[in-house]
Formats: structure tokens, sequence, C-alpha cells
């Protein structure tokens, strides 16, 4: 079974990586600047192409516009509002489940 | 003082993430049915790996058609930020029992570095602060996991006119933007989705890596001179203590 595959060998590097730092390093201050800045920015990046691949294409082609683009915009602006991470979840899927009885 | 009480109040600081984190557990729960994911395999993802975005990034490929590996090099990129956190509690951590320092460092999360400064604050030993850790990272898997468990218990419920995959990027839009303190994180997280459209032809769910990294690039491109606030991106919800003072960032 490949995904039992995927999540043994998942858990495995991400638990090297939680070790990672308090293994190798004392502190932060010991990590080369540069490799900080690079794994401060992996995270935004890695979300947004995720956030654009499953909002923006479905199976490998554009979705058309409609009402998971509004529910995306609307959990957007809750998150920059209250930054919130079950808040924003709710806002946005209320917004979702609000548009599809409107039928949009 | 007891360990107890350590433990109580690491607890009542996290209380208030903990319900955030059930219902992300509940959307991963009901997309892993959704999916058509062994729901054995997914339930124990949310125990062994414990960290959603990754889960979630390693799925996704999956139902891309793509390999193991792409699948999993997915998750340990999206799950690199942890790499950081780790490091900023290398010289507490570095205190405690071996035991608890490797059984403690398997439940990191977001949330632990945001929180991690009180504890070292109100609690002396580091018998007490381990004590004070384990009460703010425990809640949080557990949650994680009963969440899961019980999407996946509700997830044949769900009708498939729900369109339940719309969970993905509002959960990707919920983690991503309390992270986005600057202009650098800010660039970082538009070329991924400008680039993981361009990308959309490479096969396998890799459009995803490659973007992420194209990204990871471009965020590092941005100058950032005296701008970057200290621990940019770092914790979720509350301001990183963990990285405070890195001058040498914006060198």
């Amino acid at each position: 079974m490949s995904i039992w595959l995927v999540f043994i060998l998942a858990a495995l590097g991400t638990y090297a990586i939680r070790i990672s730092g308090i293994a190798l390093f004392h502190n932060e201050e010991r990590i080369p600047p540069h490799v900080r800045r690079a794994l401060r920015m992996i995270g935004p990046a890695a979300m947004g192409a995720i956030v654009g691949n499953s909002l923006l294409l479905d199976h490998g082609s554009w979705r058309p516009f409609g009402a998971w683009h509004i529910a995306a915009l609307v959990a957007l602006a809750f998150a920059a509002w209250k930054r919130n991470l079950g808040l924003t979840l709710l806002a946005g899927a209320a917004a979702f489940a609000a548009l599809l009885a409107l039928g949009v | 003082m007891t360990s107890r009480a350590a433990f109580l109040d690491g607890a009542r600081d996290i209380a208030g993430l903990v319900p955030g984190v059930a219902v992300f557990g509940l959307s991963f729960g009901a997309l892993i049915r959704a999916r058509g994911i062994d729901p054995i395999a997914g339930a124990t993802s949310s125990l062994i790996v414990g960290a959603g975005a990754g889960q979630t990034a390693a799925v996704e490929v999956v139902v891309a058609g793509g390999t193991v590996a792409i699948a999993v090099l997915s998750a340990l990129i999206v799950n690199a930020r942890f790499a950081l956190y780790s490091a900023a509690l290398a010289p507490m951590f570095g205190r405690f029992s071996r035991p608890w320092r490797w059984g403690l460092a398997y439940l990191i999360s977001d949330q632990t570095v945001g929180l991690y400064g009180r504890g070292q604050e109100r609690w002396t030993t580091p018998a007490l602060q381990q004590f004070y850790i384990l009460g703010i990272t425990a809640p949080m898997r557990t949650a994680w996991v009963g969440g899961t468990a019980a999407g996946i218990l509700l997830g044949p419920v769900v009708p498939g006119a729900w369109q339940i995959g719309v969970i993905v990027p509002l959960m990707f839009i919920a983690l991503a933007i309390p992270g986005i303190r600057g202009l650098p994180e800010l660039v970082a997280a538009v070329t991924g989705v400008v680039a993981v459209v361009a990308l959309k032809d490479l096969p396998l769910g890799l459009n995803i890596v490659a973007a992420a990294l194209l990204g990871m690039t471009a965020g590092l491109l941005v100058r950032t001179r005296g701008t970057t606030p200290a621990g940019a991106g770092l914790a979720q919800d509350a301001p990183a203590p963990a990285a405070p003072r890195d001058s040498a960032d914006s060198a």
C-alpha cells in the first residue's frame, strides 16, 4: 500500500526535521543566515503553491470562476483580519455552503 | 509548585487554539474519505506525522497521481519550517533529559514556538518546563488526531455535492496568512501561486514542489535590509519570542 509508505516516510522525515535544530544547533543564531532565511521563505512559498494548485486548477486545467474562488476570498479576508485558523476555516466553509445553497 | 500545575498551566495557555486545530482535523478527516484514502492510514498519519499541512500536501500529490517520492518530498518541503522551530527551542530543550527532549520534539507544532517563552518565564526548572511544554503540545496533537478520526467517521455522511475538496485551499489560506509578516514572505507566497499554475502541465504533482522552490527563491531575492521584523513567519498566533534580534538576517 503506497499510501502507508508515503505516511511512514513523511513521519520519519518530519521527525528528523523536528529534532534537527535541537540536535545540531545550540540555538537559532548558529544557523547560517541564508539557511535561516530560506527556511523562513519555504513555508509561505509551499503553502501558496498548494493554494494555487487546489483553488485555481481542477485536475490540471483551469477551474471556472465560482463559489470556490469567492469562498477563498472570504477566507483570505478572515485570515488577514483575525489570523485565527479555526475561524478562517469556518468562515470560508460557511461562505461556500451559502454559495452552494444559492446555486452559485 | 508541581509538575501537574506546570502541565495544567500549559494546557490553559493553549486551550484557545485547540478548537481551531480540531476543526482542521475534522476537515482533514473528511478530505481523507472524499479522496478515497485508506481511513486507517489517514488517521494514523495524524498521529505519526502530526503536521496537517504536510499531510494534506502529500494526499494532494497522491490524488494527482504522483509517486511516493514526490508525495513525501512535498510533505517534507511544507514541513521544513519545523527545522527553524527546532533550532529556536534548542536552548530550552537542551536542558531537558534525553527521553523528554526526544519525546517533546515529536510534538513540536507551529503554536509551540509562540508559547514556550511564557513557560520559560513562569517555570524555572527544566523538570517543570518539560511538563509545561507537554501541556501546550499534547492537547494539540490529541485534538488533531481526535478531529481527524471524527472527520473520517463523519466523512461518508458528507454528500459528494458538498465538494469537500474546497477545504484544501481554505486550510492553506488559514495556515499561510498569519505567517506572512513582510514583503519577502508575500513575494514567496504569490510566486508560489503563480508558478504552480504556470507549471500546471508538469507531471506527477511536480508543479507543487517546483513552485515551492521558485517561491522560496523569489522571497530570498527580495531585499529586506532592516525591514524584516524579528521572528517573521515563525509563529501563527503570537509574535514569536523564538527568534529575536536576528540582525544577521538583514545583513
